[in-house]
């Protein structure tokens, strides 16, 4: 878990995933499904994971 | 603007990320090189956008999207004019020599290629500058804090100092690296959704171009008369004191950016650096004046219906509050919470950037060439996390004496213009004309400084100079910090070239990879087009006049 945390790709992607949870656990709380704060969420989410499962070398 | 759970939730994790990157860092810091100057070891990737991050601190961005609602398209030019063709220059010409010498500082090249005077100047002033930034710096993220969530001043200073003193005394230049790439993807990911749903709302470019003065929706149109353009500037001057002086004295020669393309792994990846980071800096009108322009359009009668407009203070558009404004007019919960923490993330990354480059100049151009040379290296890593502290204590300092005294930012601007529009005089022969010597380089850039305070002295613009002799009156003050960077640039330039002539320049074999004519260009074979300097480089200029034309 460390060598992945060294990853600033990882550490970026695990960033944007948590705000995009955040954000959809939002929407069903408040049971409010704005378009923007919904497509924001997904672009986030598919941002974060792709940048999480990247492949890069070791960077630090 | 009010804050829910949710928006406290994506700030609180912000604030846990960079503390935790901090310590990921720690764990690798083993020596002063390490902390100071990242040990030459950080990737392109990083490199690149961390290039353009130290440049996209919030004043920046609110600076902007300001410009965008007062000037309109023009702004632009300070990506398309101001940046992108230095960056170009600084990639090809200026890294070579940068990297090549293995200086570890700018004002460390100047002492190898001139000598320590010069080197003592340019640091003296530029760790000056750096820390007093700094602190402005974080006046405004609180003075913002405080106006648009009504947060007190004291402690959004203290936790914000606080935890940019947690992650640069654990991680150094590495850490503070990681976090402006961080800040760069949470400025582009958490502004973009504010320009698409504002320009929706505005109904699109062309009904933004509809219901706005023709002026402000063209970059070069009106620039042959200063009274036809919102700038008030003719396109000799803009070209001159923005495409050439400021701009190629700020990107070659601040430490502050160039540091982040000298901790490239290697050669070809720091002459890359500038050249990558300027694929995002052409882009980046698109997030950071677009929204200005938009702005204002939707004030205009036909899209008044929006319901959006720029507050007003003290009877005038306060174009500052432009992007808060958006964004508090925009994003609902959640998403707001994202903006925020764009704003603050900036804010404390280039708090953090200015701190960095501030101990790394401190520590290797003033305390060891000049106070205690010799020591171990643990004893300069020492000294290296200690004035991060410092700078950051100065830094807190400098915030409240701004809240103290509104004109100071303004007057640390101003000395920053005296300092740094000469500087690239200093730089340009140093690099291009073996025959510049140490006294020639020392006398201009002290002669340059003084030329732009007199012009300063001697001006008017908006109310602000003439304090020598109201002579010259001229419509912008940015008209006037054009003109006040050119002369102080072409007095460096002639001062130089003068004393040099009668002085004694340095043997040859002292200047062989310091100066162009001899030093061996960096040949690189294989590799595809686009991972080549030049034809990247070529590439991009194209790209940027193509730009200025769709815009013209």
């Amino acid at each position: 878990m460390y060598n992945k945390l060294t990853q600033l790709s990882f550490v970026i992607g695990l960033f944007f995933t948590i705000v995009s949870v955040i954000l959809i656990g939002n929407m069903l709380v408040k049971n409010e499904f704005t378009a923007l704060n919904l497509y924001t969420s997904i672009t986030f989410l598919v941002f974060g994971i792709g940048m999480m499962f990247i492949k890069k070398r070791k960077e630090v | 603007m009010n804050l829910h759970a949710a928006d406290y939730l994506v700030i609180l994790l912000y604030f846990v990320f960079v503390i935790a990157v901090g310590f990921i860092i720690k764990r690798k810091i083993k020596s002063s090189n390490d902390f100071l100057a990242s040990s030459r070891s950080i990737p392109l990737w990083i490199t690149s956008l961390a290039f353009i991050s130290a440049n996209l601190g919030a004043q920046e961005v609110l600076g902007m999207i300001a410009s965008g609602a007062k000037y309109g398209i023009m702004t632009v030019h300070f990506y398309w004019v101001g940046a992108i063709f230095a960056m170009v220059f600084l990639g090809v010409f200026m890294m070579p020599f940068y990297y090549g010498s293995k200086a570890r500082s700018v004002p460390e090249y100047l002492s190898l290629r001139f000598d320590e005077k010069t080197r003592g100047l340019n640091a003296i002033s530029f760790a000056v500058m750096t820390v007093f930034s700094s602190g402005i710096s974080l006046y405004a993220l609180a003075k913002l804090l405080e106006v648009i969530l009504n947060w007190d001043f004291d402690i959004s200073i203290w936790v914000a100092a606080g935890i940019v003193m947690i992650y640069t005394f654990l991680g150094g230049l590495t850490s503070a690296v990681y976090n402006e790439v961080l800040q760069f993807f949470l400025i582009v990911l958490g502004l973009s959704p504010l320009v698409v749903v504002a320009l929706h709302n505005a109904g699109g470019w062309e009904n933004v171009k509809q219901n706005l003065q023709p002026n402000l929706t063209h970059a070069w149109k009106y620039m042959g008369d200063t009274e036809s353009n919102p700038m008030g500037l003719h396109w000799m001057s803009l070209i001159f004191g923005l495409g050439f002086v400021m701009s190629f004295g700020y990107w070659c020669t601040d430490f502050l950016v160039v540091q982040r393309a000298m901790i490239a792994k290697n050669m070809r990846d720091a002459q890359r650096t500038p050249i990558i980071a300027a694929i995002p800096k052409m882009l980046m009108p698109l997030i950071v004046v677009l929204p200005g322009v938009v702005a204002i359009a939707l004030m205009q009668p036909a899209l008044q219906s929006s319901g959006y407009s720029i507050p007003s203070k003290d009877g005038q558009l306060d174009y500052t509050m432009t992007l808060p404004s958006l964004i508090a007019h925009y994003y609902p919960s959640g998403l707001l919470g994202v903006g925020i923490t764009a704003l603050i993330a900036s804010f404390m990354s280039g708090m953090a950037g200015n701190v960095t480059a501030f101990n790394a100049v401190f520590t290797y151009d003033i305390y060891q060439p000049y106070f205690v040379k010799n020591k171990s290296d643990h004893h300069y890593l020492m000294v290296g996390k200690v004035i991060t502290i410092v700078g950051i204590l100065i830094s807190i300092a400098t915030a409240y004496v701004a809240k103290g005294f509104n004109n100071i930012n303004d007057f640390l601007q101003l000395v920053f213009g005296f300092v740094n529009g000469p500087l690239f005089a200093t730089f340009l022969l140093g690099m291009f004309w073996k025959r510049t010597t140490g006294h020639g380089a020392f006398v201009g850039l002290l002669s340059g400084t003084l030329a732009a305070a007199l012009t300063h002295g001697l001006t008017v613009a908006e109310g602000k100079g003439g304090w020598i002799a109201p002579e010259f009156a001229i419509k912008s003050g940015m008209g006037q910090a054009f003109i006040v960077a050119s002369v102080s640039w072409i007095v460096n330039f002639t001062v130089t070239i003068l004393v040099s002539l009668f002085t004694k320049p340095k043997k040859e074999d002292e200047l062989r990879g310091l100066v162009y004519s001899l030093t061996e260009k960096p040949k690189y074979s294989g590799g595809k087009w686009y991972q080549r300097v030049v034809p990247l480089a070529v590439l991009l200029l194209v790209i940027t006049i193509l730009l200025n034309l769709i815009f013209f």
